[in-house]
């Protein structure tokens, strides 16, 4: 067991808590967090009071509607054969291109909303944690729209994650064996008995359980036989077993001999002690601190393997460890582009986001919902973080204090003024059109509210309020003292929402508002 | 340019009088002349140093429809649909032409001024875009590593130079960037690249945000930054600085960079007319950037869509045709400023294409290409064998030039440094420049 930390705790530890374990809050919001007492805290993380489907899915990621739009697709794609076989090849080309472009342009829109509906969700839950187990796993058990194609697979992944956020990490890691995106994304849909793909069994051992050095080439093409034969029928989008398609002979995985399938070798792996190991250093770099020191990640392997792999146990001990709140741990994590976005509308006390801005705003900052980079999913830390990407956070953080009155729009991909790469497909017109949209609308925050009037004629007062809602930690006296010198110079007459809107975005412009 | 003490000294000291450059920063200034000692050591830059300008293709360029094996056989029976004539290419040789949506890059070739390296790929090879594109930035084949070889050349051969002595064009850093120390900068329209205030009083808040992200002492090693081992992740860092320290470094070669680019890009205007495409106005913004006497040695730009699945004759050929006006203007451009022999551009792409047309017209992904040298300072021709047409490798080209060779004989003929350290490795390397 990690050392634990007293009952008694800082408001800024409280804050730290909901920062890290979630994404920070409002300063009343960390007040009624703070008065719970740390253990009180956690538990309340923990065991959240909001129901799994608290947030409706879009309607065609239901799975009755899902199944239903397969059926269909599928006998679309035999009629479109029937129509083309007496085509000359050029007009059958159009039909088929015409075709997919049009579930291209579905596939699209659905992506957005996809993104959009769990963006939302991060906003409003009142289970953070378990948005944050979300995150946490979709970064890895990674799989992307750029493979995988089809939102609704994505979405029913996500709830996957949801509802395993915080429970058995070996139960969810069969699911995942049998998950219809990770198998597209993976090409176990494709792995046959006779030609075994090693794509999922080596990402399985490599990056999802035992991390490099663990295994050997040998256990990795053993346990690809084992991976055979699952398929994801194109019916209802069931996956299955097909007993011809797999290969049912002996292997020999970890030294062990038997006639495994893809479950047979989950079961082998987490036998292993590195299973143990890697899990919790991960956990420790998301919520604590990169580097990990070795004594931390020994108690929690033997925490996690005592827990037979249960997350909630883990995640329970750093929270209550002293060395979650040590003082070099505080304030000093570089925040992912999706927590900088989520921390910043909660702490401006923002209920609804410029839904397109938000997206374009992810693309900018390197982070987009569903769409890691690879399937080793995103780099952390200072990865996030490079010149252009510094300038767009300063620049989104101009946008959403000030909002569109006066400001000049951050442009999006391919509107033409701007010296745009085409690196990423055209978004579609109407995207664009929502953007542009999101930028004419977007009034800004309730300033009324995040300074009142009253404390503006005081600018010590108003800057030790804005420092705690953005920091929620003393900034240092000369980075403070710089604040209320401007604040001073606006103080009285001057001092509109318009010029609360400014000293925000400059307080949001520094390379501090970049740590959580 | 002005190193990042420089910049402060004289920037922000002129205007300290000001109320709006908070004390903190003030105080710094004294520490700031101190720290004169390690005044940065500038790399052979400036008015006369070689510049390396990187093209990415992205996507996977189909090499055989680039650079056209229009007299052999199997190439007209793997692509029915596809394939060129004679009369639709830009002779090269007896064997091979070039597309002919190419006509400068082919006039360019007859004046000696562009190299074709054939058959460019590595041992094997990935279909993956991503984990390919990375193979190709890092210049490691089991893409492992931390930083990419421009990083690399950075880190070894630029000790202490400006941050631009890298810029990419890009809205995120490419791979082929990270570096230890110096990672470049990025910056993905020049507009844009700067704080942007928005009404009100602007020049007072600006003013005020440059100070807010000055740090208040850059605390490189005084010695040229000897640095071992990488901080970890794929931006490497230097290590054991702190995250905040990390961030004001990025923060201060923002503001450094963004100030000079800006000033830059306002102030020179060229004579050349560009095409709107992307790729002409990125290479527009590298020559106006050239010609305002930026110590950068690699910039980095991209041109997409070369993921060509699908129909690919139209799209592919109008990529080319853009590729090769773009160039067209920008190596007038460097030429009306007198910096023509200054500059060599290398194209890359991460894979070639299948050789055989699939079912839609189009391309799948395959493995060995074609990769461009333009520039005064190339010997024209050229270079490498055209991998055979007939055996193959799943479909696939099989590769005859390693591209680290490639690399090696750009960063010793041109950037006139060892290649060994940036590569970690002796590659074989072509007499194509110099």
């Amino acid at each position: 067991m990690l050392p634990a930390a007293p009952d008694e705790w800082t408001i800024f530890e409280a804050a730290h808590l909901l920062r890290r374990a979630g994404f920070g809050g409002s300063p009343d919001e960390i007040k009624v967090f703070h008065a719970l007492g740390r253990k009180k805290a956690v538990d309340a993380l923990l065991a959240p009071d909001e129901a799994l489907d608290a947030f409706p899915l879009p309607e065609w990621a239901s799975r009755e509607v899902a199944a239903e739009e397969m059926r269909e697709r599928a006998m679309e794609v035999r009629e479109m054969r029937q129509r083309t076989r007496d085509m000359t090849p050029e007009q059958a080309d159009r039909t088929r291109r015409q075709f997919n472009q049009q579930r291209q342009r579905e596939s699209r829109q659905r992506s957005a909303e996809a993104q959009g509906w769990w963006f939302e969700r991060m906003l409003k839950t009142k289970a953070p944690l378990r948005e944050k187990m979300v995150l946490f796993w979709h970064d890895h058990f990674a799989t992307s729209f750029q493979k995988v194609r089809l939102p609704v697979l994505l979405i029913q992944q996500n709830e996957l994650f949801r509802r395993y956020a915080t429970g058995s990490f070996k139960d969810l890691t069969h699911e995942i064996v049998k998950d219809a995106a990770m198998m597209l994304y993976l090409d176990t849909q494709s792995s046959k008995k006779g030609k075994p793909n090693e794509n999922f069994a080596r990402e399985v051992m490599e990056l999802f359980t035992l991390g490099e050095g663990n295994y050997t080439e040998q256990d990795i093409k053993e346990a690809a036989r084992a991976f055979t034969g699952y398929q994801i029928n194109r019916g209802n989008g069931a996956v299955t077993h097909n007993r011809r398609q797999a290969d049912n002979g002996e292997k020999t995985i970890f030294s062990r001999k038997g006639k495994y399938d893809g479950d047979g070798v989950v079961d082998l792996i987490f036998e292993q002690s590195a299973a143990s190991r890697l899990i919790p250093t991960k956990l420790w770099e998301y919520f604590v601190a990169e580097n990990p020191p070795k004594e931390g990640i020994d108690a929690l392997a033997k925490s996690f393997k005592d827990a037979d792999f249960k997350i909630e146990p883990l995640l329970r001990e750093i929270f209550l460890s002293k060395s979650f709140y040590a003082e070099k741990v505080m304030r000093d994590q570089i925040k992912s582009p999706i927590q900088y976005l989520v921390q910043m509308f909660k702490e401006l006390e923002l209920r609804e986001a410029p839904e397109a801005y938000v997206l374009s705003a992810q693309q900018q900052l390197g982070q987009v919902l569903f769409m890691p980079p690879n399937v080793a999913g995103w780099d952390w830390g200072k990865a996030w973080i490079n010149t252009n990407t510094l300038l767009s956070r300063y620049n989104v953080a101009g946008f959403i204090t000030k909002g569109s009155q006066e400001n000049e729009p951050v442009r999006n991909d391919g509107d033409g003024d701007g010296m745009m790469m085409e690196m990423e497909e055209r978004k579609p017109a109407r995207l664009g059109n929502a953007m542009k949209r999101a930028e004419r609308n977007w009034a800004g925050p309730d300033y009324e509210k995040v300074a009142p009037r009253a404390l503006r004629e005081d600018p010590e007062k108003l800057i030790d309020s804005l420092l705690f809602r953005f920091f929620q930690s003393p900034l240092g006296p000369k980075e403070r003292e710089a604040f209320v010198e401007y604040a001073r110079s606006k103080k009285g007459a001057v001092f509109t929402n318009k010029e609360t809107g400014e000293l925000c975005h400059l307080i949001l412009s520094t390379p501090q508002y970049q740590l959580a | 340019m002005k190193t990042r003490r420089e910049f402060l000294r004289s920037t922000v000291l002129g205007a300290s009088a000001s109320w709006t450059v908070p004390m903190f920063v003030e105080r710094t200034f004294a520490d700031l002349h101190m720290g004169a000692r390690d005044l940065a050591t500038q790399p052979v830059t400036g008015k006369d140093g070689t510049i390396l300008v990187v093209l990415q293709l992205a996507g996977g360029n189909d090499g055989l429809n680039t650079v056209v094996p229009f007299a052999d056989d199997a190439y007209h029976k793997a692509r029915p649909r596809l394939a060129k004539r004679e009369k639709e290419i830009i002779t090269l040789n007896d064997y091979v032409g070039l597309n002919s949506s190419m006509p400068y890059l082919g006039s360019l070739f007859k004046e000696g001024n562009l190299g074709v390296v054939q058959g460019v790929g590595y041992p094997n090879p990935n279909r993956s875009h991503f984990v390919s594109t990375s193979i190709w930035e890092t210049a490691d084949i089991e893409n492992r590593s931390n930083t990419g070889w421009i990083g690399r050349y950075f880190d070894n051969a630029c000790s202490g130079a400006d941050p631009t002595v890298g810029i990419s064009l890009n809205k995120t850093q490419p791979e082929s960037f990270g570096a230890l120390k110096n990672p470049g900068v990025c910056l993905s329209s020049p507009e844009l690249y700067r704080w942007i205030h928005g009404g009100g009083e602007k020049a007072q808040a600006e003013e005020f945000f440059a100070s807010l992200n000055s740090p208040e002492d850059d605390d490189l090693p005084a010695e040229g930054a000897s640095i071992d081992m990488p901080a970890g992740g794929k931006v490497g860092g230097i290590q054991g600085e702190s995250n905040l320290a990390f961030l004001e470094r990025v923060a201060m070669d923002a503001r450094v960079s963004s100030a000079k680019i800006l000033e830059l890009a306002a102030k020179h205007k060229t004579k050349v007319n560009y095409e709107g495409t992307p790729i002409a106005r990125s290479l527009n913004m590298v020559s106006r950037l050239i010609a305002g006497g930026m110590p950068t040695r690699v910039y980095y730009v991209s041109h997409g869509g070369f993921d060509t699945h699908n129909q690919q004759v139209n799209s592919h050929d109008r990529l080319l045709g853009q590729l090769d006006r773009a160039l067209k203007s920008f190596f007038a451009d460097l030429k009306a400023q007198g910096n023509a022999e200054r500059v060599v551009l290398m194209t890359f792409s991460e894979f070639g294409r299948r050789v055989g047309e699939n079912a839609s017209a189009g391309t799948d992904h395959g493995r060995a290409s074609c990769l461009f040298l333009a520039g005064e300072g190339v010997k024209g021709g050229l270079y490498g064998k055209y991998p055979s047409l007939t055996d193959l490798d799943q479909g696939d080209l099989k590769h005859t030039v390693d591209f680290r060779g490639v690399y090696a004989s750009v960063i010793q003929g041109w950037l006139k440094t060892n290649a060994k350290p940036i590569l970690k490795g002796d590659y074989p390397t072509m007499p194509i420049i110099g």
